[in-house]
């Protein structure tokens, strides 16, 4: 076994793109057209994960993240780079390095639509090649983890959104995979569905030391599960530590919240090294009567906000 | 961490538990079941009434009775079952590809082609397959041929070889979707030659002939291995060849499928 769960290093990607021309004639030319341009989706990202770590892999939308997963799952090739997940060269044997990792990408069920869960599980305990003991050990957690007889007969075409999101996880770890990448697990759940969702994957991870790298645009979930938090923007890295860590960093940042006649509450985000909190509340005062005020520290999403818009460099 | 190799019993395995799983849950619909295969044999039927009307008119083509044309019919059918049941996927590959999907068969340990494939079993070609062995044994028994086990296996393994010339026309087909926008005309259009296959390509002008032989090789699908049982006095080569060429074309089909995966970037999510 590898020291590092994944290890990469000045990982670039780069992506062909055919410059199209519009129109008829355009799109004629476009067929024998050799001019391309070169789109780097990931620059020279470097990242160490060790085993049984939470990671929150966050950044806004086309940032690069799916391109990074996809260099670790061994579908796209880096650039250049290395990279090792469990020790081996993902993209020179994707099937090898499949069989240690699990994979739940968003809304797209890998599961078999027609069949019941169960069958599911069966096959994929076949294709795996998992001992039956084990298997039936890892179903057994399974129980104890989160109630699984509703969905156990249950063909997943049958299924709502949450169940099948739940299955999908349940099919990821079954094979006890030494990495499992879950891409926006959360999105679209309902409030009960998210903490049941979490709190399987937290389960799994402390019952099998399982390293799960965690992409989410759900603070919520980042809260909940992660310590650590990877911030890529643009392909490149620009933040990697604890969560704590990042917080304090906008220490002197608050949130004001101010209750302004019926229940709405307004929300202003404040650094106190800049702004005085009392100026605002006096200037809002004298437009209109505040109901209720309150004064709290600067949620894990508002930073991120933050981040997002430049602010930390 | 070795695990031993996954080799062709490994797929045969799971292709087993897939199917029976797969007609398991199909059986559960059954009204769905039973309208689906009724519809096929009265497609089937309907195209039957076709050939029927053609041929009673005109009482032998280019040397062929209608008892030979019948067979021929029935051969094409029963060639055309394996693309029809198994490999009817193919069809779901290019808004797989396009909307990313596709991606979710490179996660596991396992080749992507069989993974794909596998994954959908159509149950209505059933009502082909036993429309096209029946009408095979009435056209059989009426030119008189004989019934031997020589034969029989001979049968099967040119059935066989046409049906693996359909499967790799509909492979090549399917993954010009890695390359091309517009790539779902091209397997309506291929899909439709499959119509040509049941007349023999001798009746076709010079031209016609040469493409349906070795551009796209429809000829293949029922004419040529058909002559082996027809004609064993007088096989001509591309027929003796067929089983091999057949293999071949299959091979460099699949091995086209799979370029397009490696060549496919996935990008976005």
């Amino acid at each position: 076994m590898a020291e590092h769960a994944i290890e990469m290093k000045d990982i670039c990607k780069d992506f062909k793109v055919l410059n199209r021309h519009e129109g008829l004639k355009g799109s004629i030319r476009d067929l024998f057209s050799r001019d391309y341009k070169t789109v780097s989706a990931v620059k020279d990202i470097s990242l160490t994960v060790e085993r049984g770590e939470i990671i929150g892999y966050l950044g806004p939308n086309g940032a690069g993240k799916s391109t990074t997963i996809k260099m670790m799952t061994g579908v796209l090739e880096p650039t250049s780079g290395s990279i090792t997940v469990n020790g081996r060269i993902p993209y020179k044997d994707r099937k090898a390095n499949s069989e240690n990792i699990g994979v739940v990408f968003g809304q797209r069920s890998q599961l078999w639509w027609s069949l019941p869960l169960i069958e599911s599980f069966k096959l994929l305990r076949d294709i795996y090649m998992v001992p039956q003991k084990d298997y039936e050990d890892m179903i057994e957690l399974y129980r104890s983890l989160v109630d699984i007889e509703p969905i156990l007969h249950k063909p997943v075409r049958q299924m709502s959104l949450g169940q099948r999101t739940l299955s999908d996880i349940l099919a990821a770890f079954l094979h006890d995979p030494a990495i499992v990448f879950l891409d926006e697990p959360t999105i679209g759940l309902d409030v009960s569905m998210k903490s049941k969702i979490r709190s399987l994957i937290s389960g799994l991870n402390s019952e099998k030391n399982t390293t799960v790298i965690l992409t989410t645009h759900d603070m919520g979930d980042v809260d909940a599960l992660c310590k650590r938090i990877v911030i890529i923007d643009k392909g490149m890295k620009i933040y990697d530590n604890d969560i704590e860590h990042l917080k304090s960093y906008f220490g002197s940042y608050r949130t004001l919240k101010m209750r302004i006649g019926t229940d709405e509450w307004e929300e202003i985000v404040i650094d106190e090294k800049t702004t005085d909190i009392m100026d605002i509340i006096m200037k809002k005062q004298k437009e209109k009567k505040i109901r209720d005020i309150k004064i709290e520290e600067i949620s894990t999403e508002e930073v991120i906000k933050k981040i997002y818009e430049g602010d930390a460099k | 961490m070795t695990k031993n190799k996954r080799c062709l019993s490994f797929y045969a395995r799971i292709y087993r538990k897939i199917l029976i799983q797969d007609l398991k849950s199909k059986m559960s619909y059954r009204a769905d079941f039973i309208i689906s295969t009724f519809g096929m044999v009265l497609t089937n039927i309907a195209g039957f009434m076709t050939f029927y009307i053609l041929f009673r008119n005109f009482p032998s083509i280019n040397g062929w009775d209608y008892y030979h044309m019948l067979f021929l019919y029935g051969f094409s059918l029963t060639a055309l079952t394996p693309v029809q049941c198994l490999f009817d996927n193919n069809w779901n590959l290019r808004s797989m590809v396009y909307s990313g999907d596709f991606i979710k068969y490179c996660f596991r340990p396992i080749n992507v082609f069989f993974y794909f494939i596998s994954e959908v079993f159509d149950a209505k070609g059933l009502g082909q397959l036993a429309f096209g062995i029946g009408t095979l044994v009435y056209s059989w028994n009426r030119i008189g041929l004989p019934v031997t086990p020589l034969i029989i296996l001979k049968l099967v393994a040119c059935i066989l070889t046409g049906s693996l010339f359909m499967i790799a026309i509909m492979n090549f087909a399917a993954a010009t979707c890695f390359w091309i926008q517009g790539s779902g005309y091209v397997m309506v259009i291929m899909f439709r030659f499959k119509d040509y296959a049941k007349y023999p390509a001798s009746i076709f002008s010079g031209i016609f002939k040469a493409v349906f032989t070795f551009v796209i090789p429809i000829a293949f699908v029922a004419y040529y291995p058909s002559l082996v049982i027809l004609q064993p006095e007088n096989i001509p080569l591309l027929s003796l060849l067929s089983p091999l060429l057949g293999i071949l074309f299959f091979y460099l089909s699949y091995r086209f499928w799979m370029l397009g995966v490696r060549k496919y970037d996935f990008t976005g999510s």
